[in-house]
Parts: structure tokens; C-alpha cells; sequence
């Protein structure tokens, strides 16, 4: 049994009609009128335990919305949602022990109070044993390094150390299900890496993650399962690496030769690839479909012709083809399994 | 029990941060209280109004004085702010109840409240004199009355804060429940002041038990029976109250749209 479900899940949002300024307000209040907004639309969704699913899309796609009403903080305009065969808000209490929630943009923490205390009050609200949490925290510690934050207050806290204490807050229940949105955003470099590692460590641990990101480099290295929505409709869901094989099959190599050589040689012994000439005339790049020739096959041809120098190879992102997706270059004409 | 205590004791924590902006409050609290009393002693200065002596009206505004301070200072601009930036999304992911969350919370905010009532109250019977406490039962049903006082307050004032949810607004509503509060209750003024039909129709509504009903018993202005039937009346407001402000969030619940993130 998936242990999250959702079906037909839709979400349309009222919002009032109002003209500008006072006046507009005041007629609001004899003539209403509204202008329905379908975040979500009819959406299917089931996710196995301890799979890791990235969740994308561009911004106002519906992803956050859904994340809303995965964890019943929203009640479903349709459709019906269930977290281990339960009804989030009928068992709003059993389900709140099963999931944990991130939300970028908002903490859990205590303003007031410094981060071992807030930490300690969501001990005692899930009811975790003080042993149990000692063992969390000193894993959460390993990679969030949160020895240095637990004695500054919540509001004292930068960003990137916000961030770490809540994703410390959202996990320590141990919930099987965790829902992390946009959990990098407005994070310097640094901390976005030591964030994404944790991602991994929670995954590798077997908790059920749904990570949402319109920072597709979040997801890379993460997930096996890719879900694309726009315009809240589920445009892609399938594998990662089969996207990528599929979209990303092209492989560019780059290298530097000891002596230029002439274009139509190097073209001649790489039939079925592009070859052009970059900054200098000692380095050229080679494009090719991975499906026709491997990098090795290009270099050793490459290496029968002259000697070389240096070479890398360039694959696109999994971020190149899903924005090509977002601006409607590329269509994925069928999504995944409906696991 | 745990998760509640915990809450509880966040909030008690969480009030030391404020103790600057308390003892300001405190200040103001003061001066006001001391203004009511000027005015009140040169009123009664002659003769009794309405069965109030300036002695006894002096030990009314000290009760409305602790009364008024009990649950006032936290809590209700939190919540409100979490409901219209929609902050509420992460109270409801928590395994608790919501309505008991908050209560908890209030609870543990108590014990400032308390002792800012204590040093006021103190000082003000050092500067004025003393009082005469009620006998007995007067005096028992009087620390009930209190003790309801906090539960009816919190409901009141939770409930109208839920009304959020549908005026995306605050401090409106702010503003309408001080009113009909402070007229209601008789923290202005007795409600014997009122006229007739206005004292009655306050008399029974459930803002009498932030004030008056407590007032009343320690004056001795109401006999242990008469005592006895009000603070029946708060008990029923808060029972009536809680189930009613339950209903009220669930309702809002279903409103609750939770911009962005
Ligand atoms: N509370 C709300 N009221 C009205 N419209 C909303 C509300 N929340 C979201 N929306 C709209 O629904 C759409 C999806 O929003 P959201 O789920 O936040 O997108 P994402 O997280 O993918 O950026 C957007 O067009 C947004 O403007
Ligand atoms: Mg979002």
C-alpha cells in the first residue's frame, strides 16, 4: 500500500474580485464577486515508503499547494488524499506523528527561545523518549552541524541557520513521511550542499521524502522519481534517469590537442558528431549522442590523430532539460507508470 | 499532558524576553489605575452612588484591575498573526489540539500576569490601606470566580481572534471585543451603573465573569447564593464557550487558504 495517496486531489482558491483602493472594497461588499483560481487539478499521486520523489515546477505551478494538502493542512476542493490509509484531517493526531513538514519560508522554531529549546518542546509535543532524541540529534548534528545553533535564539538565527534547525525540527519525530518545500531557497552555497547531503542521509535512513524545488540542482543525485507539474496538472511523473537518457542523451567533450588540426579531419574520424572550435585553435568541442558513440570511442579516435593535452566531458543537467520542459521546447508526451 | 506542559512552560519561557515591554505596561497599567481611583475618591467623596462608598469602590477597581490583567498580555496577537500569514499551516501538523495548544500557552503566560497584578496590588494597598477580606465561602467563591475568570477569558478572546479567518483582520476585531468587554464586563464601570435593562442583559452574558461576577463576591455585594447562581453562569459560559469556539475552528478551518510558501 503506498503510504501517500492522493486522487482527482484539486484545490481552486477564491479569491475576491475587487476593484482598487476603498472603493472598490466598499462595492466588494454589496456586489461579490470572486475569481476562482485552480492551483491543483486533479491530481493523482501515490508514493511508495521510502521512495524519494522530486517535485517540480515553476513558480505558481501548484507545488507548494500540494504539499498543503498532502500534509491536511488544506481541505481538498475534490478529490481525496490518504497518508498510510488515513484521512489527514479526520486523524489530523495520528497523522501529524507520521509526517514532518518543512516549509522554506517559515519556521517552526520558537522566536524566543533559543533552538535547543524549541527542539525540546517539539520533544515533549511528539512525545519522543529523551534517549531516542539524543540519538536524533546527535545524528542531525553530524551534518547540520547544529552544536553552534542550539544556544542562539530563534529570531538571532541567520538564514542558513535557520534553515538547518528546521530541518532538525521537521525531523525529530522520526516521522515516515517528510515533506520538504523549497528547503534550499535563499541559501548561500555552502549551506545549500550540507543541506543537500542531509536530504541523502534521510533518504539513505528510509524515510519517505517529497522534496519540492524550483532549484532543479536540488534534486540531481537525489531522487530516482521526477514529478513535473504545471499549471497544476502533473505533466511528467516517471524516472529520472530515463528523462535524462531519453532527453539528455547529448554528451559534449571537450579537449585541448598539443597542435591545431584541421576541422574536416577531426570531422572525418568522428562521423555522426558535431565538431566546432572553441576559444583557441588548440581546443575544440565535440557534440554527440551518447546512443551512437561513447566518449571513450570519440577520444580514442581523437587520440589516433593527434596527441591530446587535456579532455572533459560535459553532460546537461537534469535543470538543462527540465527548463527546456518548463519553456515548452520539449514535451514528454507520457508520463510514468501511475505507480 | 506532556506535549500541553511543554507548550505551557515555551510561554513562560518566552515572557521573560518581554520583560522590558511588561514593566513598561506595567507603568501604564499603574497610572491608569491610579487615575480611576483619583476620580472615583473625589466622586463618592460625599455620598454613596448607585451603594457604592469610595471604600468600596476603591476594592472594585483593584479586583477589575486583576481581573483585566489576567490573560491580557499574550497569546491573542500570536495567533492572530499566525492565521492571517498562515504560520497557522505548521500548528496543524502538530499532534495536538488546537484550542488545548493555546490554552496551554495562555496558562503558561499566567505567572507574569500574576505577579505584575501582586506588585500593583500591593503597592497600592501600602499607599491606600487595606482591605477587608470576605469570610469563608465568600472568599471561596471568590478564588473560583478567579480561577473560571481564566478559562472564560481565554475562550473569549481565542473565539474572537478565530474570527480571523473570516475578516483577514485583526485589529478590528480588536478593537470591538475591548469595547463590548470593557462595557460589559464592568470594567469601566459597575454594571449598577448601566441602565436597567442593559445591566441585565450584561448580567447574563458571559462578560460578566471578567469582571463583575468576581468583583461582586469579594464586595460582598452579592449574598453566597446570589454568588453561587453567577458562578454557575461562568461555568456555563465556559462549557458553552468551549464547545462553541470548537465549532467556530472547524468552520474556519475549511476558510483557511495559507498564501505562498
Ligand atoms: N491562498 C491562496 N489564495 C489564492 N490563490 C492562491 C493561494 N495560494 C496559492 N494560490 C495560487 O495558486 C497557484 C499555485 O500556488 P503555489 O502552490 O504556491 O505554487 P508553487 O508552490 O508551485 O510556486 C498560484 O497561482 C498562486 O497564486
Ligand atoms: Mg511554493
Amino acid at each position: 500500500m503506498p503510504i501517500v495517496e492522493a486522487r482527482a486531489l484539486t484545490k481552486v482558491f477564491r479569491r475576491p474580485d475587487k476593484g482598487p483602493g476603498l472603493a472598490g472594497s466598499v462595492k466588494h461588499l454589496f456586489a461579490r464577486r470572486f475569481q476562482d483560481k485552480v492551483a491543483v487539478d486533479h491530481i493523482d499521486l501515490s508514493i511508495e515508503a521510502g521512495e524519494a520523489v522530486a517535485y517540480v515546477g515553476p513558480n505558481g505551478a501548484g507545488k507548494s499547494t500540494t504539499v498543503k494538502l498532502l500534509s491536511g493542512i488544506l481541505v481538498p476542493t475534490e478529490g481525496e488524499v490518504r497518508i498510510d490509509g488515513l484521512h489527514p484531517q479526520r486523524d489530523r493526531m495520528t497523522v501529524a506523528h507520521r509526517i514532518g513538514v518543512l516549509f522554506g519560508q517559515r519556521t517552526q522554531l520558537w522566536w524566543d527561545l533559543p533552538v535547543r529549546e524549541s527542539l525540546a518542546v517539539l520533544r515533549d509535543l511528539y512525545g519522543v523518549d529523551h534517549a531516542t532524541y539524543r540519538k536524533r540529534l546527535a545524528r542531525f548534528d553530524e551534518v547540520l552541524e547544529l552544536g553552534e545553533i542550539l544556544p542562539v535564539i530563534g529570531r538571532k538565527l541567520s538564514l542558513g541557520q535557520r534553515m538547518r534547525a528546521d530541518l532538525a525540527a521537521a525531523l525529530i519525530h522520526g516521522p515516515r513521511v517528510v515533506y520538504l518545500d523549497e528547503p534550499t531557497i535563499g541559501l548561500d552555497l555552502a549551506v545549500k550542499d550540507r543541506v543537500r547531503e542531509f536530504f541523502r542521509s534521510i533518504r539513505d535512513e528510509g524515510t519517505t521524502v517529497m522534496l519540492t524545488s524550483h532549484d532543479l540542482a536540488d534534486i540531481e543525485g537525489f531522487c530516482r522519481r521526477l514529478v513535473i507539474i504545471d499549471e497544476g496538472r502533473i505533466i511528467f511523473d516517471g524516472d529520472l534517469e530515463a528523462v535524462k537518457d531519453r532527453f539528455a542523451r547529448e554528451r559534449i567533450l571537450h579537449v585541448e590537442t598539443a597542435r591545431p588540426v584541421p576541422l574536416e579531419t577531426l570531422r572525418a574520424s568522428l562521423p555522426g558528431a558535431q565538431v566546432t572550435v572553441e576559444e583557441s585553435e588548440v581546443r575544440y568541442a565535440v557534440r554527440f549522442d551518447r546512443f551512437i558513440m561513447t566518449a571513450g570511442q570519440a577520444v580514442t579516435a581523437l587520440a589516433g590523430l593527434t596527441d591530446l593535452v587535456d579532455f572533459r566531458v560535459d553532460e546537461p543537467s537534469i535543470e538543462d532539460v527540465i527548463r527546456r520542459v518548463y519553456s515548452g521546447e520539449l514535451v514528454l508526451d507520457e508520463t510514468g507508470p501511475r505507480r | 499532558m506532556r506535549a500541553y506542559r511543554a507548550l505551557a512552560r515555551a510561554t513562560a519561557r518566552s515572557a521573560l524576553t518581554y520583560r522590558l515591554n511588561l514593566l513598561l505596561g506595567l507603568g501604564t497599567v499603574f497610572v491608569q489605575l491610579v487615575a480611576l481611583l483619583a476620580v472615583w475618591r473625589v466622586i463618592l467623596a460625599q455620598s454613596s452612588v448607585n451603594g457604592f462608598t469610595w471604600p468600596q469602590m476603591r476594592v472594585y477597581l483593584l479586583v477589575a484591575f486583576a481581573a483585566g490583567t489576567v490573560v491580557s498580555a499574550f497569546g491573542d496577537f500570536r495567533m492572530a498573526f499566525r492565521i492571517l500569514d498562515g504560520d497557522v499551516a505548521l500548528d496543524l501538523v502538530k499532534p495536538v489540539d488546537y484550542q488545548k495548544a493555546r490554552f496551554a500557552e495562555t496558562i503558561g503566560g499566567l505567572w507574569i500576569e500574576v505577579l505584575l497584578i501582586g506588585v500593583v496590588v500591593g503597592v497600592t494597598l501600602a499607599v491606600t490601606g487595606g482591605v477587608r477580606t470576605p469570610a469563608g465561602p465568600a472568599l471561596a467563591l471568590f478564588v473560583v470566580s478567579m480561577l473560571l475568570l481564566v478559562p472564560l477569558k481565554f475562550l473569549i478572546v481565542y473565539g474572537s481572534t478565530l474570527l480571523c479567518f473570516w475578516t483577514q483582520n485583526f485589529i478590528g476585531v480588536q478593537w470591538a471585543r475591548l469595547a463590548v468587554m470593557n462595557l460589559l464586563s464592568g470594567a469601566l464601570i459597575p454594571l449598577a451603573y448601566l441602565p436597567g435593562w442593559l445591566a441585565t442583559v450584561a448580567q447574563w452574558s458571559p462578560f460578566a465573569g471578567l469582571t463583575s461576577t468576581p468583583a461582586l463576591i469579594f464586595l460582598g455585594r452579592v449574598d453566597v447564593r446570589h454568588g453561587l447562581t453567577l458562578v454557575a453562569v461562568q461555568l456555563g459560559w465556559v462549557l458553552l464557550l468551549w464547545f462553541g469556539a470548537r465549532l467556530m475552528w472547524r468552520a474556519g478551518l475549511r476558510r483557511l487558504t495559507v498564501n505562498g510558501g
